[in-house]
This record gives structure tokens, C-alpha cells and sequence, in this order.
């Protein structure tokens, strides 16, 4: 696909590559890596624990180029256009999807049985049975891949999902996990302000609960609004996919799907959310724009960047958020008044989106750079790197919770960075002096926090694990793995999908009132001004000039 | 062996690297928009597809367009009856009023976006809610330096013995602005208004930052086409060149009013 944008990203392009080649011509032995990664999303953009990592592992040194893009279609036109040289990159799910059909990415088989160590999160029966027939592959430098949390690899392998996509060109089937490698994930949910909840008196477990979705909609999930209080004070996030994926779990839970079939003659309702998510038809699109119409009168506005800051300066109460920032934003909103945080993360139940982002190795990489590339991907699923990048990113990574939890190194950066009162860290500060205020007083204490896991770490609104989405409260309704659905490409109805977005951000707004305004403004001055001039005229006639008086 | 350039390095060469840079970054994009508006989202064939579907309304834009037209037509009448008389005093009083026309100014040297969060940031402290009015506000108040700089330069250049004439032939206070500073004005209202009405029909952060993504203008639309979506783009440009003939549509209408009076037309 050749497309004369390619020709502005080339120039945009040239210089990385400059840089990139030049570096290339200083030092023969120096080995080479390009990665291109969200902003702000790793720990360290100097990457400077990976360059001695790399050298204990090699004896080389290792040269980077750490690019950065701010969505998931910048990255992708860019590397559509073919006209990128990066080794590695880190798009999300519905990317990855859309660059394995499009015959764009190398296998990695990162999962494959000789190089998947057993993890601990996955049983014998489950390694058998996963890695059956699996192929052989090793290449010695792979040791770490049975870190990754068990249940993001059994989501990605379902056949629902991602487990079976068809490259375009070749007409293949292949499995998203053979190309690969979860870096980070989450749920989608909703961060909302917990002491304006308890003032509106609808921060109880069942009202909550009721409402599920519906809290975004002003919705008591009984055809009644939920609390006058919210109006206007609701923030939608500006992202297509994530707001079709609210709603249409709304539609789902407020009886607006009941009794409807899709072209297939399935009743919406009977499909698992994995489907329902990604039948995007006509009809389903018909009613996201009414309700998304609907909800305006509701809204706050459209949260672009500055979601958190709206919530935590009050001029909002509830906004559409990922995990990730939502736990941020919760972190951010201790407050020593309250001693406790104002913020709070819901994640409603019965349906919900599960995302992920993770690496993959473009097909215009560069072949030499392979063995780096796979060494930098091993060494982000290192346990004490994946805490320094919890700590730093606040979002979950795709390494296995217990596996964090128990790793010493891991441990030891977690409780300086939690200044946790325990002996995994030195406890002094910069100035050599001892540390003698923590935030949590045990290591027990900042586990429960962090990791959660006991039947009363569990969010007290609606029972989850915010961070770790897959550890379940025993005994909980609706809150397991199939209530949680991957979002995939729009393929096709990509195109339908913006109409339908641009046709609800623009409805409801109109400038014609306004005009009408100023028309009688205009109208209201114009007739001053005449009734002025007017009145002038007259008195100068009524009035004899001192010119008329002299003649007289 | 090389044959020898000629070079003469004179006074035009100073203009090359600017040329070059129009060239690039003016000319090229705007090639660029134009073609794809014209190409299939596969980029394969030509098709008519992406102005039909605009056209048509399909996505609500041209509601969207009709509604960026009213918002900045009222904001450029808004600044232009603000402006007018608080360039006309600063005009009079001109050799005092060199700090007060600095005052003017200050704000322009503030980047806009600062300026507009903190306009937000005002309102949430008053409690006022994000809506049609804090945007236009946020307009008015960005746009009115545009319109007050013209005005100032044209009245300060008006002839005093114009207006010293018409009193001395009988003409009152208002006959003499309706009848001598007005039309004498008019190159400037004209400038004014072209450097307000083009930005702020084409605005898009003002409305973001201040309705909150509520009021959604041709601008939020055009960059919703390129920056949120993929495969997108030839809406997306079709959309762009219907804002680029409007500029060249308003420029035209101010070059023909403004005939053979020396107004520099901005584009």
C-alpha cells in the first residue's frame, strides 16, 4: 500500500535514520538497537540497566535509539507506509492484529516449548497441552518467557479472539501468541471521585452495582437517573474505541440489545462478550449513536489528556479510564485530610474489555539486530525490571503477579519505591540520612496493598483486583474471565465506526442559537444608532441653527 | 574536470533557503491533501467517494462546518465592536498611549494555549459551566489583539486635518466618524476581520480546552480525521480543502472590496 503521506514521514523519518547510521560508522563493535515505544513508558529511556545487562549477557556494547509515538495510529501509518527501520515495537492489541494481517510482522515464537520456561502460574496439564507439537527453536538467549502471566496467554490463544487471524496476502491462519510478547495490560473501568459519590449518597455496593455501566450514562440500571448530581459532571473519553466498547456493554446490561438478532440470526444477548464486542453492524451502530447522543446532556465533556487533573480539581466526578491511569490518578489522589485516597476505580461487571500492549518485531527490522532484540525483550520480563516498571509507568505488567511478588530483587524495588518500612532496601535517602517515615510500616502491609489476593484486598464497591484483573474474589458473581472480552481491529467497518463517532460528537450542539443572539443584537444597535441619528436630525430642524437665527 | 558553476551569489540566493522551506512544508502538504482526497482508503484508485460521503452529511459535517461558520463570524463582530472603539481611543490619545498599546499586545506573548487553561482554570474557580459561552469567550479574548493591531496602524495613519475639515464644515461628532473616520478605516476593519474570522473558524484547541470536547468544531473534526483514527485520511482532506477554499474565498472577497486601497490581505 503506497500512499503519498509516506512522503512526509520520510522526512520525518530521515533524521532517525541519520542519526542511526551515523552511530552505525563509529564503532564496528558496537551492536545496534531501534525500539519504538508508547511515551512514558518504560522506566528508563536511557535504558541504562539493559546496556550492562547486555554486555554481562554478550560482552558487547549496545547502542540505542528509543523512539516514541503518542497513539496506536501514528505508530501504525509510520510503519504501514514501510518506510520505518525499527527493531521492536510495543502497539496494542487491535494494532498487532492489524500488522499480522497485514503481513507485517516476524514470528517470534517466544512461547514455543524448548524456549518457554514453565512459569508459575501454569499448571503441567496446561504446559502439555499448550505447548503440544510446539516447535523447536532455541537460540540460548530466551530464559525468562515463562514469566508472563498465564491467563493474558489462554486470553490471546482463545480462537474467539486472537488465536485465529488469516494474513490478507497469504491467506495462512496463524495465532496472535506466536508473534508476540505482553509487556503490559488492563481493564477498561471507571475512575470515579469516592467522597462525591458518598455526598450523592450513591456510593453503596448495590446502587453501584445496579448501575454498572450505567454510571457513565447517569443511569440507575431502573430507567431512572442515577444521581441528578452527576449531570454535567461525567467524562467521556475521546477515543472510538473505548467508547463504543462502554457503550455497547451498556446496551448489553440496560435491556436495549434484548430480543435483537444480528445478520447471522444470533440473538445479540446469547453472544459471549468476546463476540458481542466485535460485532460491529449497522443496527449496534444505529444505537450507540442514540445513546451516545443522549448521554451529551449528561457530560461533563470529552477527556482528551486532562481526565486525572479534572477529577482531582473536582470539576468532574466519574471519567471512562484504563487501569493503568486510573491507578495512577488513585495514587496521586492521597490525601493527608481525608488520610485516604479520594479517587477510586470501578470496574463494573457482567462485561467488560480487557486490553494489552506488547512486542513485536516488524518484518523491515533489521536481521542483525535479532539476538538484541530478543535479549530486550527477555530482560523487560525480568521480574525486578517489571517492578521498576510497574513503580514507574503505573500500569500492570504482563508478568506473573506471584513471581513479582516473591522475587527479592523485585520486592526490593517495590519497597523503596512504596517506602515500605522492611529490609529489602537500605532505608536512606540521598543525603545518606536514615529514612524514618514510611507509606506502608510491613512489607505484609504494602502486599496486600499492591498485590491484593486475600478475600478483603478486593475492591469494596465491586469486588476486583484492580491491578491484577485475572485474581478473582472467591465467591464473586460475574467477575470471571469470560465476563471479559479483547477488542479487536474494525476492520472493514473501521470507516462506519468514525461516522457514527463524528455524527454523536457533533450532535447536540448547535451554533443557531447563537446566531439568532447576535442577530438581535445587531438588530437592537442598528436601531439605537438610527433612533440617534434620527433624533438628531429632528432636533437640529426643530431647534433654529445659530446659522438660521443670523440670517434672520 | 569539473566544469566550473557559475554561481553569483547575490541578493536573490538570501531567498532560496526560505523558498525551499515554502516549498516543503506549503506547497508539498498541500499536494499531499489534495491527492489523498481524491484516492480510495487503499490507496489504489481515484474516487469521489470521500466528497460525497462529506457532502452528504453522512457524519454530521457539514453541521459541524455551519456551526464553526456562526462561532466565528460572532467572535469576529464581537472583537470588531470591542475593538473598533478601543483601537479608535488608543489612536487618539497616541502619544500617551504607547504603554496602553503595549498592554494590548502582553497577552500575545503568552503561548495561547497557557493563556486558554488558565481561562479554564478561571471558570472552574467561578463555577461557570464549560459550554457555547466560555468558548466564545476564549475566542473573543485570543483573537481581539488580531483585530484591534489593524485597526490601530490604519486610524494612527489617518490625516487629522480630515477630520479637522469636516468640522470646520459644520459636520457634528458623529457625522464626522460616520462620514470621514469610518470609511477611512474600512482597509482596516477589513484586514481585522480576515485575521480573525480565518483562525477562528479553523480553531480547534480553544474549543477543546474550554467546553471541554463538548462544542465540537470543523477543526476538531479535521483532527479527529488524521490523529484518532487510521484510514481515515481522505475525509480527513476533503475536509481540509473545503477550510482552504473558504480562506481563499474570504481573501478574494477582500481583495475585491478593498480595491485599490492598500490593505495587506492575510493569507
Amino acid at each position: 500500500m503506497k500512499r503519498v503521506v509516506s512522503i512526509l514521514s520520510c522526512v520525518v523519518l530521515l533524521l532517525t535514520v541519520i542519526f542511526t547510521v551515523a552511530a552505525c560508522g563509529k564503532n564496528g563493535e558496537t551492536d545496534q538497537l531501534v525500539i519504538y515505544n508508547w511515551a512514558d513508558y518504560i522506566y528508563d529511556t536511557k535504558l541504562t540497566d539493559f546496556k550492562s545487562y547486555y554486555k554481562d549477557l554478550t560482552g558487547k556494547d549496545i547502542e540505542i535509539t528509543y523512539v516514541t509515538f503518542d497513539t496506536n495510529e501514528t505508530m501504525l501509518t509510520r510503519l504501514m507506509q514501510g518506510d520505518s527501520n525499527v527493531d521492536v515495537v510495543c502497539p496494542s492489541e487491535y494494532a498487532i492484529q492489524k500488522l499480522i494481517e497485514s503481513n507485517m510482522l516476524v514470528p517470534l515464537n517466544y512461547f514455543k516449548k524448548s524456549e518457554y520456561r514453565k512459569g508459575l502460574s501454569m499448571s503441567d496439564e496446561q504446559f502439555e497441552e499448550f505447548f503440544n507439537g510446539g516447535d523447536c527453536d532455541d537460540n540460548g538467549v530466551v530464559v525468562d518467557s515463562g514469566n508472563i502471566e498465564w491467563g493474558i496467554i489462554e486470553k490471546v490463544s482463545d480462537e474467539d479472539t486472537f488465536g485465529k487471524l488469516v494474513i490478507e496476502e497469504t491467506g495462512e491462519t496463524v495465532s496472535m501468541i506466536d508473534y508476540f510478547v505482553p509487556y503490559m495490560y488492563g481493564t477498561l473501568g471507571i475512575l470515579y471521585n469516592k467522597y462525591a459519590f458518598m455526598d450523592l449518597d450513591i456510593y453503596d455496593k448495590e446502587i453501584m452495582n445496579k448501575a454498572n455501566w450505567g454510571i457513565l450514562f447517569n443511569d440507575n440500571g431502573e430507567d431512572d437517573i442515577l444521581s441528578p448530581g452527576l449531570t454535567g459532571n461525567i467524562l467521556m473519553k475521546d477515543s472510538i474505541r473505548d467508547s463504543y466498547a462502554a457503550t455497547i456493554f451498556y446496551l448489553k446490561e440496560s435491556g436495549r440489545l434484548d430480543g435483537l438478532r444480528n445478520e447471522n440470526g444470533d440473538l445479540y444477548t446469547s453472544l459471549p462478550i468476546g463476540q458481542l464486542i466485535n460485532a460491529v453492524d449497522d443496527q449496534l451502530l444505529e444505537l450507540c449513536r442514540k445513546v451516545l447522543t443522549e448521554q451529551k446532556s449528561q457530560l461533563f465533556g470529552y477527556e482528551v489528556d486532562f481526565g486525572k487533573d479534572d477529577l482531582l480539581q473536582g470539576n468532574a466526578i466519574v471519567d471512562l479510564a484504563w487501569s493503568g491511569d486510573a491507578l495512577y490518578a488513585v495514587e496521586e489522589s492521597w490525601s493527608d485530610e481525608l488520610d485516604d485516597y479520594e479517587l477510586a476505580y470501578y470496574v463494573p461487571n457482567g462485561a467488560g474489555n480487557i486490553w494489552f500492549d506488547g512486542w513485536v518485531v516488524p518484518k523491515t527490522y533489521n536481521p542483525d539486530h535479532m539476538e538484541a532484540i530478543k535479549i530486550f525483550i527477555n530482560f523487560l520480563n525480568k521480574a525486578e525490571i517489571a517492578a521498576e516498571n510497574m513503580l514507574e509507568i503505573g500500569y500492570t505488567s504482563a508478568v506473573d503477579r506471584d513471581l513479582v511478588r516473591t522475587d527479592s530483587d523485585a520486592r526490593a524495588v517495590l519497597a523503596e519505591g512504596y517506602t515500605v518500612n522492611c529490609d529489602y532496601w537500605e532505608r536512606l535517602d540521598k543525603d545518606g540520612k536514615a529514612v524514618t517515615e514510611f507509606d506502608f510500616d510491613s512489607w505484609e502491609e504494602f502486599e496486600h496493598y499492591f498485590f491484593g489476593g486475600d478475600d478483603d484486598d478486593f475492591d469494596e464497591m465491586d469486588d476486583s483486583n484492580w491491578r491484577y484483573p485475572f485474581v478473582i474474589k472467591e465467591g464473586s458473581v460475574n467477575r470471571d474471565l469470560n465476563s471479559f472480552g479483547i477488542m479487536q481491529d474494525f476492520g472493514a467497518n473501521n470507516k462506519k465506526v468514525v461516522t457514527m463517532w463524528n455524527y454523536a460528537r457533533s450532535a447536540g450542539v448547535s451554533a443557531l442559537p447563537l446566531l439568532g443572539w447576535t442577530a438581535l443584537a445587531v438588530a437592537v444597535a442598528l436601531g439605537v444608532l438610527f433612533a440617534v441619528i434620527g433624533l438628531k436630525r429632528w432636533r437640529s430642524h426643530t431647534v433654529t441653527s445659530p446659522a438660521k437665527q443670523l440670517t434672520e | 574536470m569539473l566544469k566550473k558553476i557559475n554561481f553569483r551569489f547575490n541578493r536573490r540566493a538570501f531567498a532560496y533557503p526560505y523558498m525551499i522551506f515554502l516549498l516543503l512544508f506549503v506547497v508539498v502538504p498541500l499536494v499531499i491533501i489534495l491527492v489523498n482526497a481524491f484516492l480510495t482508503d487503499d490507496g489504489q484508485s481515484l474516487t469521489f467517494e470521500h466528497f460525497v460521503e462529506f457532502f452528504s452529511d453522512a457524519g454530521g459535517g457539514l453541521t459541524v462546518l455551519g456551526n464553526s461558520l456562526i462561532i466565528g463570524a460572532v467572535t469576529t463582530l464581537i472583537c470588531l465592536v470591542i475593538g473598533y472603539p478601543c483601537a479608535y481611543l488608543l489612536a487618539k490619545y497616541h502619544a500617551s498611549s504607547r504603554v496602553l498599546v503595549l498592554l494590548f499586545i502582553l497577552p500575545m506573548w503568552v503561548n495561547f494555549l497557557i493563556r486558554t487553561l488558565s481561562t479554564k482554570a478561571i471558570f472552574m474557580a467561578l463555577n461557570v459551566k464549560l459550554g457555547m459561552g466560555t468558548v466564545l469567550f476564549g475566542m473573543v479574548y485570543n483573537y481581539l489583539p488580531y483585530m484591534i493591531l489593524p485597526l490601530h496602524t490604519t486610524l494612527v495613519s489617518i490625516d487629522h486635518s480630515y477630520i479637522e475639515a469636516a468640522e470646520d464644515l459644520g459636520a457634528d461628532k458623529l457625522t464626522v466618524f460616520l462620514k470621514t473616520v469610518l470609511p477611512l478605516s474600512l482597509s482596516g476593519i477589513i484586514s481585522g476581520i480576515t485575521m480573525t474570522f480565518i483562525p477562528a473558524i479553523s480553531t480547534f484547541a480553544i474549543s477543546e480546552i474550554l467546553s471541554s470536547s463538548k462544542i465540537f468544531l470543523f477543526g476538531d473534526a479535521i483532527n479527529m480525521h488524521f490523529s484518532k483514527t487510521t484510514n481515515s485520511f481522505g475525509v480527513g482532506s476533503v475536509m481540509s480543502l473545503v477550510m482552504l477554499v473558504l480562506v481563499v474565498v474570504a481573501n478574494v472577497v477582500v481583495n475585491l472590496t478593498s480595491k485599490d486601497e492598500e490593505v495587506s490581505s492575510v493569507l
